[in-house]
């Protein structure tokens, strides 16, 4: 690591020394990524697995709450520090509704924390906390691993499935955790499918295996599920209780038994050390990119100057090469227009997927609501509407991302250079963007009081009472007499009944209208998130494309300049500035030997946020 | 269930099939409610996949049969009727049904299939001379939520058909935890059988408590803490009788104690605490330990498989605090598994209302036929129906009790709990209508039953009460008045009602066990 930032300070220097703030400012970007290292890797899985537990056996120190019953109510950070604290992060109320919300970070001490994270501490996370961070000096935390401890999923709040899928973009790696008692469920292999779409390391973990003597069965049958699902993907079996037990007896056998040092070389080498490996690549590639540009017009100062005869065929070449490489500069280039058109046909598509499954979601609830009385059942039918207003919004959203990612691709086949590095893109985070989104308001439950009910009656049975008792007093009955009266209650109990169906009407078109207006407004509040987002890829893809157009032509303009400066100079100039030339060049190429190779050919790609 | 109501179901039928003599499927139908009328009630036992099941099964049974294994085990509904020589009968979807060899592997049943597809078998039928089969008849169900969704699927087709009512009369629910996907299957199984009568009939059991708490020695205190949580969780509430916590493997192994493994047991308990906490760290630290020699390692296999890491703590531990035999060791360890509170639950709740529940399906049944294939001649069907449900006190009992528990009542908190302890919320015997103790003597229960009378009374008549609540306080009173009856037959008879289906004792009272039972049935008859 600290190699890499002192071969990037290297490149740095030659850049500034080139006049090439450009180049500069590339790498200087890079070394900012390099030094603040930060490994995310969430561990997931439905609640009552064990999830909790595990993180304490991987860092050896209970500070993720263990219960019997559902325990984790917060999704809870843990990584390096010293000295050990922990911090939670509470959104601040002042801020405006679209605006990322302000966190405030507040200071509690390590024996608080349950109190807080915890679903017995907070019921329901009612304290409204967005996570907690631990700090702890532990060594496996040292390389920057960071630790997510996440409330269980597929439990009967699937807002916690949501927070997690919310938080699993920003993921560098997955651990699927799901104890030994039973094979994978359905909802298990499910959840796994999705999160693969998101996250392309997950491994699995199958806990409490000092529970259960079977588990060398039910392993293996976990084995062939994932294989059915993707064949890579890595199952350790793990006891985490034996773990801390090994721990505190000191025993090393019993720290084997549990299957920890596995998993934990797992940790080490493929995630902490890919990462590092994609980080080292992705250094290499900027390094290698930008000695390339340096010793371009380098060379061509170099040549001209070594051979002054070929200096006009020199500088005819490198026009032609800058003329192109301008092309790629204009508006009108292939792939602005790839770029402007395959971008609004991903608004349009996105729009109308908004769409179809906000009204697929309006249809149910509307059948729904016409199925029964709205009235009790109103609370009941929001929550549920809203899960699926959520679920639905999510998939869009990670759906957007794929396309997006895709899309910057295409861009990027159409330069002519290969290994084109990809945009750094992520529009898949559903966080707060249902926020501006108005809370359903309720609807009248349809109970009716005392009052209102004899009232009604008395409504209807004064007309009966009325019309017959007129017309009984044509025989000289008075206007209250038996038969008025009969008809009094009859008419008044017919008009309760017809007042019941005609309030019930009511209900079930004011439910929908309701329904109908939620849905227009997730449609209007989303469908703007989703077009910002998208023109935000939009203008950061054109940006990160024109700026490496930027590069390669202002590259080429150096060299034709160069050249030309090279064939003006004199005789005696010439040969001292071949010598400096020389020096530079072997300077940057020095360096270039010095990136280590590129170990493939891949083009890279956007994983580390 | 009063006699009247059984017999006018039984007529309805009757003339009902008189009515669709003609039409082949109509009258196969009702001639199998009729059937049903006269069969032991029928129970079905859901969860999702691996939730302990068929190993529940077992132990209800008191006889490890039905299969169990690590892997999904049970893919056909799987059904165990009382009869007097065991036979396994395959009921294809299409064809005749067709016997089965009755072969067992330690104990348990093989039920191969052979080369049959499971999708082609409707469902098998293991007939078992089990004493506990004698009054109820149990379905053994697939798991839901499972990782092949056919086999989900079969058992959701089973249990919530979509065009007729459940062939469940009732419902054992097994969960782990209350999962989504657990309540949106109960939900789909009130609306289905519940939504067409208005009852309530599913009880839950929390299975596998033993593990709830990884195993340790305080795990079944945990769970009865979370079973108590669920008891008062609205959603579960509207769904079920009661929430009990079970540990499904103790009480199955409990029951089938053998002699070498109570040998193995003492041998473990010898051993001191430290060293036995060593040992138990993990399973596979058990079963490789020499420690105590006595016991093989076979043995420790067949105590990790039977009993697991809780049983044998839990074992030890009862050996070292003083239980001297085998016998008391099996009773002790079928006691804390909880079956027994299980067993009180379904007989409370389904048992002593298995006439109502199987009157109500068919009942449900006569109602569809005539709804979905009219003909002429069905007016007097259809008011005989309207009659034996608008007069029966047990439909309506069923029914208040579900509004109660659904929709809300009308009444105020506090009497809306006692309004649903009268009607039989917690089990129909009169200590548990009445809320004494079961060992409240005559007069105790006199005394109370007459009190609420009194008051439910007064509440029914007031004329502040608005008319939907004096409905609700009339089919209370009723249920008083039914109470005030039944303990002056009790004492008249001068002999005590006797929950049907009781905790088995150990070997041995059997025999006698089994006769209390049938002067029970008796008795209830004649009321």
């Amino acid at each position: 690591m600290v190699e890499l930032v002192k071969l990037l300070e290297q490149g740095i220097e030659l850049a500034r020394d080139g006049e090439r703030p450009d180049l500069c400012g590339r790498l200087e970007q890079t070394r900012q990524r390099l030094l603040d290292p930060s490994i995310r890797v969430i561990v997931v899985g439905e609640f009552k697995q064990g999830k909790s537990q595990l993180i304490n056996a991987l860092i050896n120190a209970p500070v993720c709450p263990v219960d019997d019953d559902i325990a984790t109510s917060v999704p809870t950070v843990v990584r390096y520090g010293n000295p050990p604290s922990a911090v939670i992060l509470i959104p601040k109320d002042s801020a405006n509704a679209g605006e990322e919300p302000v966190l405030e970070r507040k200071q509690i001490t390590l024996e608080e924390l349950p109190s807080y994270v915890s679903e017995r501490g907070n019921p329901d996370n009612s304290r409204r906390l967005m996570a907690a961070e631990v700090f702890l000096p532990r060594k496996i935390l040292a390389s920057g691993l960071s630790l997510v401890d996440s409330p269980g999923v597929g439990g009967l709040d699937s807002t916690h499935s949501l927070t997690t899928f919310s938080t699993l973009p920003t993921a560098d790696a997955m651990l699927l955790v799901s104890d030994a008692s039973q094979e994978y469920t359905e909802p298990e292999i499910q959840f796994l499918r999705q999160a693969l779409r998101v996250s392309p390391n997950v491994a699995c973990v199958l806990s409490k295996t000092d529970l259960y003597p079977q588990w060398r069965q039910v392993a293996e049958l976990d084995r062939s599920h994932l294989d059915r699902v993707r064949a890579d993907i890595r199952l350790f079996p793990v006891s985490s209780d034996v773990r801390l037990s090994a721990a505190r007896l000191g025993d090393a056998e019993l720290n084997t038994e549990s299957g920890f040092p596995e998993l934990v070389t797992y940790l080490r080498t493929e995630i902490v050390g890919k990462a590092e490996r994609l980080q080292s690549r992705s250094v290499a590639q900027d390094l290698v990119s930008v000695t390339e540009h340096l010793s371009l017009s380098l060379q061509s100062e170099l040549r001209a100057l070594e051979n002054p005869d070929g200096t006009p065929q020199l500088i005819v070449e490198l026009e032609a090469a800058k003329e192109k490489a301008d092309e790629l500069r204009q508006r009108s280039a292939r792939w602005q227009i790839t770029l402007n058109d395959g971008m609004s046909d991903l608004i349009a598509d996105m729009d109308h997927d908004l769409r179809e499954r906000m009204r697929s979601i309006q249809r149910e609830a509307e059948a729904a609501i016409d199925a029964g009385d709205p009235g009790p059942m109103w609370k009941q039918l929001v929550d549920w509407l809203e899960q699926r207003v959520a679920a639905g919004v999510s998939d869009t959203f990670v759906w957007t991302n794929e396309r997006a990612q895709w899309l910057s691709g295409e861009v990027a086949s159409l330069f002519a250079h290969d290994d084109v590095a990809l945009p750094v893109l992520r529009v898949d985070d559903t966080t707060g963007v249902l926020d501006p989104v108005e809370v359903m308001p309720a609807l009248d439950p349809g109970t009716l009081g005392m009052m209102q009910k004899i009232l009604i009656g008395a409504r209807g049975s004064y007309g009966g009472v009325l019309m017959v008792g007129l017309v009984t007093g044509i025989v000289g009955m008075s206007l209250i007499n038996p038969f008025s009266l009969a008809a009094g209650v009859l008419i008044g109990g017919k008009a309760f009944r017809d007042d019941k169906e005609a309030r019930l009407q009511r209900r079930r078109a004011e439910a929908k209208q309701l329904v109908r207006r939620q849905i227009d407004d997730v449609i209007f509040q989303t469908g703007k998130q989703l077009k910002d987002r998208l023109r935000f890829v939009q203008r950061a893809t054109r940006d990160h494309f024109t700026g490496i157009a930027d590069e390669h032509h202002r590259s080429l303009a150096d060299s034709v300049l160069a050249a030309q400066k090279a064939a003006n100079s004199f005789t005696q100039e010439r040969a001292h500035r071949i010598a400096e030339i020389k020096v530079e060049l072997k300077r940057v190429a020095a360096l270039r030997n010095q990136a280590p190779s590129i170990a493939d050919k891949q083009p890279m790609r956007a994983t580390s946020a | 269930m009063s006699d009247a109501t059984s017999v006018a179901v039984v007529e309805l039928l009757r003339e009902a099939i008189a009515v669709y003599a003609d039409d082949p499927v109509g009258r196969g139908m009702l001639e199998t409610y009729a059937r049903r009328q006269e069969e032991p009630l029928r129970i079905a036992i859901a969860g999702m996949a691996k939730a302990g099941k068929s190993t529940l099964l077992n132990a209800i049974l008191g006889e490890e049969i039905a299969p169990t294994d690590t892997a999904e085990c049970t893919k056909i509904v799987t059904w165990y009727r009382y009869a007097d020589t065991p036979r396994v009968t395959l009921h294809p979807v299409e064809g005749e049904p067709e016997n089965l060899p009755v072969r067992r592997i330690d104990g348990r049943l093989l039920l191969d299939v052979g080369n049959a597809n499971a999708e082609e078998v409707d469902r098998l039928v293991v007939d078992w001379p089990s004493k506990s089969l004698r009054h109820i008849t149990l379905i053994d169900t697939p798991g839901m939520a499972s990782a092949s969704g056919d086999v989900s699927a079969r058992s959701v087709r089973f249990l919530t058909p979509e065009d007729a009512p459940s062939e469940a009369d009732a419902i054992v629910y097994l969960l782990r935890h209350m999962h989504a996907s657990d309540l949106q299957f109960l939900e789909s199984f009130r609306d289905t059988t519940a939504g067409h009568s208005g009852t309530v009939n599913a009880l839950a059991v929390l299975s596998r408590a033993d593990e709830i708490g990884a195993g340790r020695i305080d795990s079944l205190l945990s769970a009865r803490v979370i079973a108590e949580r669920y008891r008062h969780d609205d959603r579960l509430r509207a769904l079920t009788l009661g929430v009990v916590p079970v540990a499904g493997l103790l009480a199955q192994s409990a029951r089938s104690l053998r002699e070498s493994e109570y040998t193995a047991l003492v041998e473990l308990a010898k051993l001191e605490r430290a060293e036995r906490e060593r040992l138990l760290v993990s399973v596979d630290r058990f079963a490789r330990s020499s420690q105590p020699p006595d016991v093989s390692p076979e043995m420790r296999t067949v105590l990790l498989d039977r009993f697991g890491l809780f049983g044998i703590r839990l074992a030890t531990a009862l050996l070292r605090g003083g239980i001297a035999d085998s016998t008391a060791l099996a009773h002790e360890l079928a006691r804390r598994s909880g079956l027994d509170e299980l067993l009180e639950l379904i007989n409370g709740q389904f048992h002593s209302r298995a006439a109502a529940l199987k009157a109500r399906a068919a009942l449900v049944a006569v109602e569809s036929l005539l709804r979905e294939r009219p003909r002429t001649g069905t007016g007097a069907l259809s008011a005989s129906l309207e009659r034996i449900q608008a007069s029966a006190h047990e439909f309506r009992e069923m029914r208040l009790l579900a509004t109660a528990r659904t929709a809300g009542s009308i009444l105020s908190a506090e009497l809306t709990e006692e309004a649903e302890r009268i009607v039989g919320g917690s089990g129909v015997d009169l200590p548990h209508r009445l809320g004494l103790p079961d060992s409240a003597t005559e007069d105790e229960l006199r005394g109370r039953a007459l009190e609420n009378l009194r008051r439910w009374r007064s509440q029914a008549e007031n004329p502040l009460t608005d008319r939907a609540s004096a409905d609700v306080c009339r089919i209370v009173v009723r249920s008083c008045e039914a109470a005030v009856a039944g303990i002056a037959a009790r004492s008249g008879r001068g002999a005590a009602v006797r929950p049907l289906l009781r905790p088995e004792p150990g070997a041995g009272s059997r025999e006698h066990a089994d006769d209390e039972r049938d002067d029970a049935e008796h008795e209830l008859r004649g009321q």
